[in-house]
């Protein structure tokens, strides 16, 4: 991973846009203590660096897929990596991680009925080449969650530089 | 809080728009849309106020320094699990705990910026709580992805 220097300012202004995004660089300005260019500046440069990027992030009750989902994998050494981009690329998948321990991916989903689970876990996930085992594991209750926290990705970076 | 107001397309597709950018002014959205700017702001506002979204700024992992992730599957033993869960949720290098279903009983997310600190972390803190049985450690190597466009909202102040 990339090690970026991020000063005092960095932070407080990622901390206040983590509230509320859309608050005007003016009153970030005034709240801060810096002027607007500077706040508009910094942004930028946050969200070239791929460091920060601006969402709507929606409640259970609005969402249409809202229950989360583990699905572990034990797949192909050699093929790993191909493998979680594979996965990644699937429509109800929110995170790909790849790890050592007793799977080497680590997937997470939101869904909304069973049936969707079972597609993705079992039929799709299971049928890629390479992937030997899967095991799935249901969030029954969410006791601490950070929605603040995301691998930022090329495309959104890119949005952000238009 | 009252009663949950219901949701239209115009308020789905202006969520949408909202993911692509969050700070695309109401202008653009309205524009993208084909809506007036007010309404583009009554319904954000209306959206924000009944706690059923926000926009936000999400950070990457890097930007907090990061660099090492695990999972840990946890047994329970002889506690309730909910219990446990909750004593687990107050450590801040542990950023998401849930009750799952399967061979264990919760999974839960660590995030440290050095390896160091796992010894602290399992030693002193996690191995505290009463009622684990068996932690099954995962060490994540690299994020392919991470995006949840969904969470529980919190209060706004």
């Amino acid at each position: 991973m990339a090690q970026t220097q991020l000063d005092e300012l960095d932070r407080q202004l990622i901390q206040v846009l983590a509230r509320d995004a859309r608050v005007s660089n003016r009153k970030i300005a005034g709240e801060l203590g810096v002027t607007e260019g500077t706040v508009r500046g910094r942004i930028k440069r946050l969200q070239q660096d791929g460091l920060i990027a601006f969402t709507a992030i929606s409640s259970f009750e609005m969402a249409e897929r809202s229950r989360l989902a583990f699905i572990s994998a034990r797949v192909d050494v050699g093929k790993v990596r191909e493998i979680a981009e594979e996965i990644g690329q699937l429509s109800l998948i929110n995170a790909v991680l790849i790890t050592m321990g007793e799977f080497n991916i680590l997937a997470m989903c939101l869904f909304h009925d069973l049936d969707e689970l079972v597609t993705t876990a079992s039929d799709q996930i299971l049928a890629m080449p390479g992937v030997h085992h899967v095991e799935t594991s249901i969030a029954a209750r969410t006791v601490k969650y950070n929605a603040r926290m995301a691998k930022i990705t090329r495309r959104q970076i890119e949005a952000a530089s238009d | 809080m009252g009663l949950t107001p219901t949701f239209d397309a115009t308020d789905h597709a202006i969520v949408e728009q909202l993911r692509l950018n969050g700070r695309a002014t109401n202008q653009q959205i309205a524009e993208e849309l084909g809506l007036t700017a007010t309404t583009v702001s009554s319904r954000i506002k209306r959206l924000e106020d009944s706690d059923q979204m926000r926009v936000v700024a999400v950070s990457d992992f890097s930007a907090h320094g990061f660099d090492f992730l695990m999972k840990l599957a946890i047994s329970v033993d002889g506690r309730p699990a909910s219990e446990v869960a909750a004593a687990l949720a107050e450590f801040p290098e542990i950023f998401a705990v849930h009750l799952v279903t399967g061979r264990y009983d919760i999974d839960a997310l660590v995030a440290l910026r050095e390896f160091d600190e796992l010894q602290h972390l399992l030693l002193d803190k996690v191995s505290q709580v009463r009622g684990i049985s068996s932690l099954a450690p995962s060490i994540v190597v690299d994020i392919v992805k991470y995006q949840f466009d969904v969470a529980p909202i919190e209060k706004q102040d």
